[in-house]
């Protein structure tokens, strides 16, 4: 049989959010009648970017130790777990987000629940200390796996300052954060902000102004961030940092390297050269190292844009001896785009899966939920989804073409290898990467 | 046939080949989520054949007849769609979602593999797949922490040569013996269209989407022989506590405890479900309440220490699993949790109860509200119960359980005689004991 036309796509307009000021805050919402499980999100703009050096992770830890709830002693889920939410708590580089995800006719009993969970909890020094405990034997637990001890090890080979240790804070200085730094964050930076709050689901019988002064109360307006770029990495570069996880029989590979900040970089430029290099199935990383070599399950690349910087970085994991020669073939794949540019076929599909493919991305309240606080944390306007479709539109080859120059610069990369040190330092000494260090990945973070 | 059942969401049909299509509303528009659930999986693999379900998964998007290795990915991502596969002891599915417009292109895409995929394999695609799950093994068990676990649980739960005996990814000897002419015998038993389960989640109308499915995939053939499934009866009890102890370099102790409970979809399953969500589901649940807050002795793991695997066509395995704190040994650890799942026997509370279900059905809601999650659930129900509406009111069946019920069953089977134990110890910890003790007290 014949393959069948494809067809023309319905356009696609990213539903147009609600907006409500209620007291200091504002209630951003979107309506999607039938989904009976709503995303509710409220989003606070106090990342680990801006903790201070010597309180590094006092929001990661803060975030963790609002589920022991107004009552402390753990006791904010099973509240919660009874109205059939879900709590929602987790911080990034740009933002302190806190929420749920509950069944919308039982919003209004679950959300003052919420409320007193983000501005009123009990704060206790015994559940911090207990939180702070668990967290730090956690980073070690969770770092035992090959591709997150690559992942925090990144920070500090790109950037010094509060980039250069993991978002939680790392290790040692996590262990300095005590229960009254905690209780200072809380108080100045959640408690007395009122943020900005995302409801997405069905919002029939849901008002929505009730919503706002239950979460927001007598908060004060969110205060706009300064951002102010981070200091540039120390070092010679290119180069390679081993993190020695003797007997590994895979490696796991980062190759990475500083980018603009998200707005100063062209999105649909950027992200669509790193769907062509890695992005994708279909992309030339895991057609080369994948479908060809058959090195590893699979390879990816993205960029993390932070308000203030950037980073690029290629992944994968593969066989502890074809370790040297997926770095040289990942490298040759960069600097082939560099040099020969896109497909036709490439462009085709970059531009597509980022125009048509807007329902899929869509589909559920917590995929828009994500949206908007995206839109929120990066100050963008409510139409940003459509902007964004409209750029990919407009992507024409060459458009690709000087982002693969522009944005992609393996010259001025850190390859970070965790893997057998013994079995690895010599032959990724010949790749042509620059100075291999080996490192024990207690060193990294004191 | 034809009915629409479930309030009206639901339509079923049967094509004349034995292809079951299921259709349902998505909650949001412009998208078709397609989820096609084969009944094959690494429960009907023999001895020396392990993995072979799941390689085999990996085949299918290698090129069929009509389409080129690595097309059928590269048209779906083309389209901004979601494309993957997975394979389970009990069935193998493959599932896209994408735009409404590219409903046909998809569906010609899955019929072409089931028709012609045998004409587009070849030795070359074979050996780089094999090279591919050989490192998604390495990746997800032999190079992770623990990764083995599950590998050396079904090895105690089930005996030797049972067809849950192994893990679907299977070892990698019989990974590497796996040849071409397996691979086109293996599509031709488990392949057809009477071996289906197509479910489409869209806002499209079901006579429509009928006659496209009947357009791609009417003409095609029901299998012409049905392999046997391997005897999955357990005559045996599991005559524990049974026990796996390895000591390796992990980051701390780390425990593993499985029971045989019922099969999937009895009501023995449901009620040890609720258990395992009273048990360890949630900050709410026994084992996170007494060791990770009260004592605390294990690593906080968010309130997710026990489950169950379902499997359909023999005893499950509810599983619960800590990893110790600094400090606390592998024994002290294994020692509180077994105190803590005997006391069960003792009865659970009202509140436990309705904590535990509440928490279920939130899980069902979550699973159920993405058109894709839904196109899943609905295609298991179909294709393991002959009943797509239990997609809908799965959460039914727990509501006139009770905390009786709950506490038997704990008293019956959450015994040393139906337990099984995997534990996993420090290299390094032993080495520090060991050059510890010969010192003698000041």
């Amino acid at each position: 049989m014949l393959r069948p036309d494809i067809g023309t796509p319905a356009s696609y307009t990213f539903p147009k959010p609600q907006r409500i000021t209620v007291g200091g805050g504002t209630v951003v919402a979107i309506d999607v009648p039938g989904q009976r499980l709503a995303s509710l999100r409220l989003v606070h703009p106090y990342g680990g970017a801006v903790e201070p050096l010597d309180a590094m992770g006092v929001g990661s830890l803060t975030s963790e130790v609002l589920e022991d709830g107004p009552d402390g002693n753990s006791s904010l889920a099973p509240a919660l777990e009874r109205h059939g939410a879900e709590w929602v708590s987790r911080v990034n580089w740009d933002g302190f987000i806190t929420g749920l995800d509950a069944p919308a006719n039982r919003l209004g009993e679950a959300v003052r629940l919420f409320a007193d969970a983000v501005r009123r909890p009990a704060l206790t020094a015994d559940d911090i200390v207990r939180r702070r405990d668990q967290l730090l034997e956690r980073f070690w637990l969770e770092a035992a796996s090959a591709s997150t001890l690559a992942m925090r090890s990144l920070g500090g080979q790109l950037f010094t300052g509060r980039y250069a240790t993991p978002l939680a804070g790392g290790p040692v200085k996590l262990a300095q954060v005590e229960p009254e730094t905690v209780a200072a964050f809380h108080a100045d930076s959640i408690a007395s902000v009122a943020g900005t709050l995302v409801v997405v689901g069905d919002l029939t019988g849901v008002d929505l102004e009730d919503l706002g002064k239950t979460v927001f109360g007598d908060a004060a307006a969110t205060p706009v961030r300064e951002v102010e770029a981070p200091a540039p990495p120390p070092g010679e570069l290119p180069r390679v940092l081993i993190v020695d996880r003797p007997g590994s029989v895979q490696s796991a590979l980062v190759i990475a390297h500083r980018a603009p900040s998200r707005s100063q970089v062209d999105l649909p430029r950027a992200e669509g050269i790193s769907e062509v290099l890695g992005g994708l199935f279909t992309s030339r990383l895991n057609m080369e190292l994948r479908e060809r070599l058959g090195y590893t399950y699979g390879a990816g690349s993205r960029f993390d844009l932070r308000r203030d910087s950037g980073v690029f970085f290629a992944t994968t994991q593969v066989e502890a001896d074809t370790t040297a020669h997926s770095i040289t073939a990942s490298l040759e794949q960069i600097a082939k785009l560099r040099s020969s540019g896109v497909t036709t076929e490439e462009l085709v599909s970059v531009r597509e899966s980022n125009t048509v493919g807007l329902p899929v991305s869509y589909s559920t309240a917590r995929a828009m939920a994500s949206a908007l606080v995206d839109m929120v944390v990066h100050d963008l306007p409510d139409d940003h989804v459509d902007r964004h479709r409209a750029g990919y539109e407009a992507l024409t080859e060459d458009k690709l073409n000087s982002a693969a120059v522009e944005y992609l610069h393996p010259e001025e990369a850190v390859v970070v290898v965790v893997g057998d040190a013994e079995r690895l330092r010599e032959p990724l000494a010949d790749v042509g990467a620059g100075p291999v260090e080996v490192r024990s990945p207690e060193s990294l973070w004191t | 046939m034809t009915t629409i059942g479930a309030a009206g969401r639901v339509g079923q049909y049967t094509l004349d080949n034995g292809l079951r299509l299921v259709t349902a509303p998505a909650s949001t528009g412009q998208v078709a989520a397609v989820n096609l659930w084969y009944g094959v999986g690494s429960r009907h693999e023999v001895p020396g054949r392990t993995g072979f379900a799941h390689l085999f998964e990996h085949l299918m998007f290698q090129g069929s007849g009509n389409v080129a290795k690595g097309e059928h990915f590269e048209e779906v991502e083309r389209l901004g769609g979601d494309i993957n596969a997975s394979t389970s002891t009990d069935r193998t599915n493959y599932y896209e979602t994408v735009p409404e417009h590219a409903l046909d292109r998809v569906l010609w895409l899955e019929a072409d593999r089931l028709e012609t995929l045998r004409d587009g394999m070849t030795q070359e695609v074979l050996d780089n797949q094999r090279d591919v799950v050989k490192n998604e093994r390495r990746q997800r068990y032999d190079n992770q922490p623990y990764g083995t676990a599950l590998e050396r649980i079904l090895g105690l739960a089930y005996p030797e040569g049972h067809p849950y005996h192994h893990p679907t990814i299977g070892s990698m000897a019989d990974l590497d013996d796996a040849d071409l002419d397996y691979v086109k015998s293996f599509h031709k038993a488990h392949y057809g269209p009477d071996n289906c389960v197509l479910t489409v989640v869209s806002d499209l109308d079901p006579e429509d989407v009928l006659a496209r499915v009947e357009k791609y995939f009417g003409h095609l053939p029901a299998r012409d022989f049905v392999p046997e499934a391997p005897d999955a009866s357990l005559p045996q009890p599991l005559g524990g506590p049974v026990r796996d102890a390895v000591t390796e370099n992990v980051p701390a102790a780390g425990v593993f405890l499985g029971y045989r409970v019922g099969a999937y979809g009895s009501r023995g399953f449901d009620v040890m479900h609720l258990a395992s969500a009273v048990l360890g589901q949630g900050q709410g649940s026994r084992l996170y309440r007494s060791l990770v807050v009260d004592r605390p002795i294990a690593a906080d793991d968010g309130g997710g220490s026990a489950d169950i695997l379902p499997f359909r066509y023999t005893d499950s395995l509810l599983l619960v699993n800590m990893l110790a704190r600094d400090g606390v040994s592998g024994d002290a650890l294994e020692e509180a949790m077994r105190e803590e799942l005997a006391k069960l026997a003792a009865g659970i509370t009202e509140d436990e109860l309705d904590r535990a279900r509440a928490v279920l059905e939130r899980d069902h809601l979550q699973s159920i509200s993405s058109p894709s999650g839904l196109a899943d659930s609905i295609g298991s129900c179909t294709q393991l119960f002959d009943d797509p509406e239990l997609a809908y009111t799965w959460p039914e069946r727990w509501s006139d359980i009770t905390a009786e019920e709950v506490r038997a069953a704990a008293e019956r089977l959450l015994v040393d005689d139906n337990l099984l134990v995997v534990r996993f110890d420090p290299e390094t910890a032993d080495a520090e004991t060991a050059e510890a003790a010969p010192a003698p007290a000041p």
